[in-house]
């Protein structure tokens, strides 16, 4: 008797399990980035894990770079080798510390030339699942302040928007990623389309979509963000045209490939743009002409 | 305790998988280190059905909480995996190299078009783009396959305590045979 009793509790907890991830699907289509009480809970014991098998394997990466220069030294000249050896490793350290600082020289100077207000952040993962393009990242600061939406670059160019926030780590959904889209421009014809990340047999790549084909693309032309539509800044570089591939002679717009300037593999350091600009007083210099429109939109 | 050994197993590997890859000069498709898990287990006739299931959800949140993916994706999918290889075994018996990696072949493929349906009906604007990578990431996940079962079974097999009780653990016999050492004068 037991067993029809025993096979019933079985599909029963099966068919529970599925349903109660039927249940989180829904949720997450309804309050998409929105996250509850447990997965909080349960984010703020990996973060730190994720966190520091991240900064283990960066070392180990860095320890095996320079296992393979003082292999390197060893073979070319034996008689100097004790010298080579701490010279290189010297060199390597300070090579390593300089390209350090000058990364934070960089974010830092973005952060001065942006009138918006933006928080810096730690990279701990990129790119877990190649189904969504996500990279993790732990705040500085500014704990709270950080929401939905809000966009994140580098120097290099846009990273991506917030996706969903949890104490102090946060989500980017990467501009790689097929549900991110940015109004963009390319400087040298003018043209203006919406760029998408295209999650397929490239990799990291981009597409822009709408691009008028009047103002035909070439392959290594530049495309910027264009402010509108969004709030990223205007004029950030977003990447380069890489393939253009042309529409049919009846079709009104032309497809075009974007790689994006920013390497997603490498990203270490970032800012989260968390608010626009501060408004322009006109009564602080009335005889100033009002400066181009650079910097953030309004959120919506 | 054996799903939360397996639990714990699993996040490791998802993390260490996402570790390693950050290392890799290129930009790389991993194996589905998740599905994989899920399959060992619905693979191993001492797992309950109800089991699988539970292990495969459990698994599934996490990675959706590890990779960022809305929540409930990959926890549907893995649930839903875990009951097509249960089946599976109902059918042919999975052992060898061969029908392993195929079998995970098989698993990997289907997971990520499930993967990639499920998102384009909880997100729209991403489309069914990356259609694409499922059958590299199915091929890469059936190769890995094999060493990766092997190797929890091999750590199931220390942590089992009905093996230990049964002296069939390494451990257990090295304890013993340590025991015996010590009581002879």
């Amino acid at each position: 008797m037991s067993g029809p009793r025993q096979k019933l509790r079985e599909v029963a907890t099966v068919a529970a399990t599925a349903l109660v991830a039927l249940f989180l699907l829904r949720q997450s289509a309804r309050h998409p980035g929105e996250l509850g009480m447990l997965d909080r809970g349960v984010l703020a014991v990996l973060s730190p894990v994720q966190g520091a098998l991240s900064s283990v394997g960066r070392n180990i990466g860095n320890l095996a770079g320079r296992y393979v220069d003082l292999v390197h030294v060893r073979t070319e000249n034996e008689t100097f080798r004790r010298d080579n050896i701490r010279l290189r490793a010297e060199l390597l350290e300070a090579k390593r510390g300089a390209s350090e600082t000058a990364r934070l020289q960089r974010i830092l100077e973005l952060r001065d030339s942006i009138t918006a207000e933006t928080i810096a952040a730690r990279v701990i993962s990129v790119d877990t699942s190649p189904y969504f393009r996500i990279a993790r990242v732990t705040l500085d600061r500014g704990e709270g302040s950080v929401t939905r939406g809000m966009p994140v670059i580098t120097p290099e160019g846009v990273v991506g928007r917030i996706d969903r926030v949890a104490g102090s780590t946060a989500d980017i959904q990467l501009a790689v990623d097929p549900r991110f889209a940015i109004d963009v421009f390319l400087p040298r014809s003018r043209g203006r389309g919406i760029l998408r990340g295209k999650a397929g047999e490239n990799g990291f790549r981009c597409a822009i979509e709408y691009l008028v084909r009047g103002q035909p693309a070439e392959v290594g032309d530049q495309v910027m963000s264009s402010g509108l539509g969004s709030n990223f800044p205007r004029d950030l570089p977003v990447g380069r045209v890489t393939r253009v591939i042309k529409a049919g002679t009846n079709g009104l717009y032309q497809e075009v490939e974007v790689t994006p300037d920013v390497d997603f593999v490498r990203l270490s350091e970032v800012l989260v743009v968390v608010a626009p600009p501060p408004a322009a007083d006109p009564e602080a210099n009335p005889r100033r002409t009002a400066a181009p429109a650079r910097g953030v939109v309004m959120y919506r | 305790m054996r799903i939360v050994s397996t639990v714990i197993i699993a996040l490791l590997l998802v993390l260490l998988q996402a570790t390693v890859l950050e290392l890799a000069p290129v930009q790389m498709i991993a194996p589905a280190c998740g599905i994989l898990v899920v399959l060992y287990a619905a693979f191993s006739q001492q797992w309950s059905l109800s089991s699988v299931a539970v292990l495969a959800f459990v698994v599934g949140y996490l990675f959706d909480l590890v990779s960022g993916a809305p929540l409930g994706v990959h926890a549907f999918v893995y649930v839903m995996i875990s009951q097509f290889a249960r089946l599976l075994t109902t059918r042919l018996v999975v052992r060898g190299f061969v029908l392993t990696a195929g079998a995970a072949f098989v698993a990997a493929l289907l997971g990520g078009v499930l993967v990639i349906v499920v998102r384009a009906q909880v997100s729209p604007e991403g489309g069914y783009d990356g259609l694409g990578q499922v059958p590299i990431e199915g091929l890469i996940t059936g190769l890995f396959a094999p060493p990766i079962l092997w190797l929890l079974n091999q750590i199931e097999g220390r942590l089992d305590p009905a093996r230990l009780r049964v002296g069939l653990a390494r451990r257990r016999r090295r304890a013993l045979t340590h025991a015996a050492s010590n009581q002879r004068p």
